[in-house]
């Protein structure tokens, strides 16, 4: 558990989860074509299994430990006494609110190996992005989402994302802005409980 | 059978299903669900699940965000006295609504409730 500052990113790990598995392939590879040099069956393991293991990496690593690192934070905040009777899950943070005990949990997808726990009344500010631009028929948004301003940075958490556009007024849009709204209304009462 | 309730909802809402004349709303009232919230919504057909959950408002504004909400429509024949009740179902967001649902009860299952 850590009381901030809120940071959305661990460089470290970042950097990690993009190179540590292109450097473990060159290595294998180095070696496949060095001391295994025509040794065909281990120069061929050596090529071909770190390159799959790097691919399930990237594809699954981190949304593994992001799952497991939401999972530890609903059993931490309940040790420490946080009832987190409302839960946010998306892709890139997941939100623990104590509405009543006026506490605020908060967990990044890349930056899974802390667990945020603020105070409410830390939360500088809350609002909705309705992700809406362009004019007439183009109008549209692919992506809502509600932030709030913490430490002086932008936890922005999104209630729907898609890779198409969508109307305004679809059910899509309507439903993220429903949620997002809803939030802010939590993280705000949140806040106002936190004194 | 809610599924053709449904259906027969989006066309004429308003015809009388015995002698086919328009029909008078007789009644209207807005309604809170406050069991059904944005993301969990679960679809019911059951009046009685509606007799049970319903609580009567004024107005939209007083649905909390994220918070269900249902119009009933009370609608009689003139020529024939048959009743029918309209309920829908809808998500009110900002000055939008996002309909859910719309369940047409002809046999008087709602009658306890008027
Ligand atoms: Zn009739």
């Amino acid at each position: 558990m850590c009381d901030g500052p809120v940071r959305k990113f661990n460089f470290v790990y970042l950097l990690a989860y993009i190179f540590v598995p292109i450097a473990v392939c060159a290595l294998c590879i180095g070696i496949a074509f060095g001391p295994f040099r025509g040794v065909g069956a281990g120069a061929a393991v050596l090529t071909v299994v770190p390159s799959l293991a790097s691919i399930a990496w990237w594809v699954g690593g981190g949304r593994f430990l992001y799952s497991r690192a939401k999972k530890r934070a609903e059993a931490e905040l309940k040790a420490q006494g946080v009832n987190a009777n409302q839960i946010f899950y998306s892709r890139g943070w997941s939100v623990f609110v104590d509405v009543a005990g006026g506490q605020v949990g908060l967990v990044s997808f890349w930056n899974p190996f802390k667990i945020f726990l603020i105070p409410a009344s830390r939360i500088q500010k809350t609002w909705v992005d309705d992700g809406v631009g362009g004019v007439a028929i183009f109008k549209g948004s692919n992506r809502v989402s509600f932030l709030l301003q913490v430490d002086n940075s932008n936890v922005r958490v999104d209630t729907f994302t898609s890779n198409q556009r969508f109307a305004p007024n679809s059910d899509h849009i309507l439903t993220g802005i429903s949620k997002a709204d809803t939030w802010v209304e939590i993280l705000q009462a949140a806040k106002q409980n936190a004194g | 059978m809610g599924f053709f309730r449904n259906i027969r909802s989006i066309f004429h809402d308003d015809w009388c299903s015995r002698c086919k004349s328009q029909m008078e709303v007789v009644r209207k009232q807005l309604y809170a669900l406050p069991d059904q919230r944005v993301g969990h919504y679960k679809a019911h057909d059951d009046a009685a699940y509606y007799q049970k959950t319903l609580v009567p408002i004024e107005k939209k504004a007083q649905v909390p965000t994220g918070m269900y909400a249902c119009g009933m429509h009370v609608y009689r024949c003139p020529q024939c006295g048959h009743q029918a009740v309209k309920l829908t179902v809808f998500l009110p967001v900002r000055d939008e609504e996002k309909v859910e649902q719309a369940l047409y009860f002809e046999d008087g299952e709602m009658d306890a409730f008027l």
